[in-house]
C-alpha cells in the first residue's frame, strides 16, 4: 500500500466508526413512517449532524453525511484521464444496477461523486458494524486496483487490434 | 386558494417544536469582527514564518472564533491552514501530544474544514497525516465531538 493511501484509509475508517452509531428513529413529519433522515429534505435541522469531508487530493475524496438514523458515504474514485472516467462510470453503473445484492449500495451517486452508500440503522442492527466499515475500506482499496487493471488491459487490447488492423496495409 | 390541502400548517404553529439551522447555532453575547481577529491572524503568520509551529497550533486551537460570520471564519481557517501545511512530519505527533482535549477537538474541526476546501485539498496528504497522528493520540473522541458540535469553524 502506498505511503499516502494509508492515512487516507485510516481517516475514513475512524470517521466511519464515529459516524456509525445509529439508532431507530421514527419520522417526525409523517406518522408511522421510518425513513433515512439523511435522504429526505426535512425541516428539522437537529436530526442532521456535521458532514465530514476527507480528501487525499482534488480527485480522491470521501464525503460522509451523517444523521440520527442513517449515514451516506459518497466516494469520488480517482479519474486522471478520459479512459478512467469512462471505466469508472461503467464500473459503478454495473454495481449500482445490482444494488439489491449489496444491501448498502445506493442506486445513484450524489452529484459530483462516483458511488454512494447508504447505511441505515436497519443495516447496523442486522450486520456487524466493524465489518461494514471493513467492507467500505476494502472497496476503496480494490476499486483503484480494478480500474488501473482494466485500463492496462484496455490499452493492451487496443494496441493488438490496431496492429492487426494496420497490418493489412503493410506490403 | 385551490391547493389549501398542501399548506404546511405546522410551519405556522410556534409550538410545533421544529428547529432550523439558525436555531441550532449557540447564541453569543457579542460578535467578533475581522478587525478584532486580525492581531491573532498576523501572530499566526509570524509564528509560521519563524517555523514555530508548536506555538502557532497552541494559539490557533486555544481561542477559536465561533461567534463571528462565515467570511471572518474563512479568513481564520486560511491562516490556520498555512500553519498546518508548513509542519515537519516528525514534529506532528509531539505537537498533538502537547494539546489538551479541547484543543484536539478544535484541531479536528480545522482538519475537516480544510479538507472540504480546494485550498486544503491541494495539501490533502499533509492534512491526512495530521489526522492520522490525531487519531493515534486521541482515538475516535475528537471525531465524535466534531460530529455533534454545532460550533463550527
Amino acid at each position: 500500500m502506498s505511503q499516502s493511501l494509508r492515512p487516507y484509509l485510516t481517516a475514513v475508517r475512524y470517521s466511519l466508526e464515529a459516524a456509525l452509531t445509529l439508532s431507530n428513529f421514527s419520522s417526525q413529519e409523517v406518522e408511522r413512517h421510518n425513513r433515512p433522515e439523511v435522504e429526505v429534505s426535512n425541516s428539522s435541522a437537529e436530526l442532521l449532524l456535521q458532514p465530514m469531508h476527507i480528501s487525499r487530493n482534488e480527485n480522491e475524496q470521501v464525503l460522509i453525511e451523517t444523521s440520527v438514523n442513517s449515514i451516506r458515504v459518497n466516494i469520488m474514485v480517482k479519474q486522471s484521464d478520459e479512459i478512467e472516467q469512462i471505466l469508472v462510470h461503467k464500473f459503478t453503473r454495473f454495481l449500482e444496477q445490482r444494488a439489491e445484492a449489496f444491501y448498502i449500495l445506493r442506486r445513484t451517486p450524489i452529484k459530483g461523486y462516483s458511488i454512494s452508500f447508504l447505511i441505515t440503522n436497519k443495516h447496523t442492527e442486522s450486520m456487524k458494524t466493524d465489518k461494514l466499515v471493513d467492507f467500505i475500506i476494502e472497496f476503496m482499496e480494490e476499486v483503484d486496483k480494478e480500474i488501473s487493471e482494466m485500463k492496462l488491459f484496455l490499452n493492451a487490447r487496443a494496441r493488438f487490434v490496431a496492429e492487426a488492423y494496420l497490418g493489412e496495409f503493410v506490403y | 386558494m385551490s391547493d389549501w390541502r398542501r399548506i404546511d400548517i405546522d410551519a405556522y404553529d410556534p409550538e410545533s417544536g421544529r428547529l432550523n439551522r439558525e436555531d441550532l447555532i449557540p447564541s453569543y453575547p457579542n460578535q467578533i469582527t475581522l478587525q478584532d481577529l486580525q492581531p491573532t491572524i498576523s501572530q499566526l503568520r509570524s509564528f509560521a514564518n519563524s517555523g514555530d509551529i508548536n506555538s502557532a497550533i497552541q494559539l490557533a486551537t486555544s481561542d477559536v472564533p465561533y461567534n463571528t460570520d462565515e467570511q471572518t471564519k474563512l479568513q481564520y481557517v486560511y491562516a490556520v491552514l498555512e500553519v498546518l501545511v508548513q509542519v515537519r512530519q516528525a514534529d506532528v505527533i509531539n505537537i498533538i501530544k502537547g494539546l489538551n482535549s479541547q484543543q484536539q477537538d478544535s484541531l479536528a474541526k480545522f482538519l475537516y474544514k480544510g479538507m472540504s476546501m480546494p485550498e486544503g485539498q491541494k495539501n490533502g496528504g499533509i492534512l491526512l497525516s495530521w489526522f492520522e497522528k490525531l487519531t493515534q493520540v486521541a482515538g475516535v473522541t475528537p471525531i465524535v465531538h466534531y460530529l455533534s458540535d454545532r460550533r463550527t469553524v
